[in-house]
């Protein structure tokens, strides 16, 4: 027992004086003495650069970049061929320049515009503002005709019921050669 | 100025750029910033535009100010004539584009002539400007102001008509 105590000492005592160093085993094994284990710190996965690997537990992000890859997506569809084409004609057409109009020409209603595409756009797409306001005093002047009409069959009803000699406002009745006067043939019978 | 005059006294300015006249033989930074603006920043701007100009001209076209024709006034139609009421209303309303635009030319005179003259002359030189934008502005608010965003040639001659009650009763 008391030998057995003084083996334990001096075991505690040649780890203490080479503790990473393995007396007798390979050097993967901790060191295997009959004492406090010391880890050799050297064969533990660890890296000294960023740390203990974590697995953080967090809500997921898959949601929220998917609609933001999505929205870049459509919006550069077709933004980037709209900013090249525009690009393209203003660089390679350009605006157009005022000028005072020439003796005895009447301008084309797209000559009033200054970007090309504002042109292509009202000689194309648009009627003429000319057009456009011919159309609208039309629909005027159909929607003024309808009210005066209106206004009209309103007078000629209120005069055919008071005068009675117009077509309007008969009262139907019974046909002459069905009225029966039989009982008129005797009278005092 | 009168030909003999003492030239001393109001001397005539040099015909052309005097010369150098460095005192020192360290490097004039201001010439060094100078010209690295120039060289990173005017040259390529300048050439670029040159290059557009050459591009452009091949293709250039040309836009005209369009006049339109005077048609007769809302107090020149008949009652019930809905087409002239619209011919008067677009007439209206383009006299209306106008106006804004003549009040807008006054104000950037004004402002320019502002900038000009800074915040001390301003109050000296700039006083036709300042009272051609006030008179303008002051007959376009009598006429267009206050009648809201629907304004139309009808609610203008109803303000008229109440101006002109209210001068006949003052």
């Amino acid at each position: 027992m008391a030998g057995m105590s003084l083996l334990r000492s001096a075991a505690v005592f040649a780890a203490r004086l080479s503790p990473f160093k393995s007396l007798n085993k390979g050097s993967k094994n901790v060191s295997n003495l009959l004492t406090r284990t010391i880890p050799k710190t050297e064969q533990v996965a660890v890296r000294w650069g960023h740390g203990k690997q974590l697995f953080v537990v967090q809500p997921s992000r898959f949601y929220d970049s998917r609609f933001l890859r999505l929205l870049k997506y459509y919006f550069f569809l077709t933004g980037i061929p709209v900013a090249v084409i525009v690009t393209f004609i203003n660089v390679f057409y350009g605006e157009a320049e005022l000028a005072e109009i020439p003796e005895g020409y009447e301008p084309e209603y797209w000559e009033y515009y200054r970007h090309p595409i504002t042109r292509f756009i009202s000689r194309n797409v648009y009627d003429s503002p000319v057009k456009d306001y011919e159309k609208a005093m039309a629909a005027i002047q159909i929607e003024k005709e309808k009210a005066d009409h209106r206004l009209a069959h309103l007078e000629v009803r209120r005069q055919m019921r008071q005068r009675g000699d117009g077509p309007w406002f008969h009262e139907q009745t019974v046909d002459k050669s069905l009225i029966d006067r039989r009982h008129k043939a005797t009278p005092d019978a | 100025m009168p030909d003999n005059y003492d030239k001393d006294v109001y001397p005539e300015p040099p015909s052309r750029t005097p010369a150098d006249n460095k005192q020192t033989s360290l490097p004039n930074p201001a010439l060094i910033l100078a010209k690295l603006f120039y060289y990173s920043v005017d040259l390529p701007v300048t050439k670029y535009r040159e290059w557009v100009d050459s591009v452009q001209s091949g293709n250039k076209s040309v836009y005209y100010h369009q006049r339109f024709r005077r048609v007769p006034d809302l107090t020149d139609c008949e009652e019930g004539d809905y087409v002239c009421y619209y011919e008067a209303d677009m007439q209206w309303k383009r006299d209306h584009k106008v106006d804004q635009e003549i009040i807008r030319v006054l104000q950037e005179r004004m402002r320019a002539c502002h900038v000009r003259e800074g915040d001390n002359g301003y109050s000296q030189n700039c006083l036709k400007e300042v009272q051609d934008f006030k008179d303008a502005s002051r007959g376009f608010q009598s006429r267009y102001g206050d009648l809201g965003g629907y304004a139309d040639a009808r609610k203008c001659l109803m303000k008229q008509k109440e101006r002109m009650i209210n001068g006949r009763n003052a």
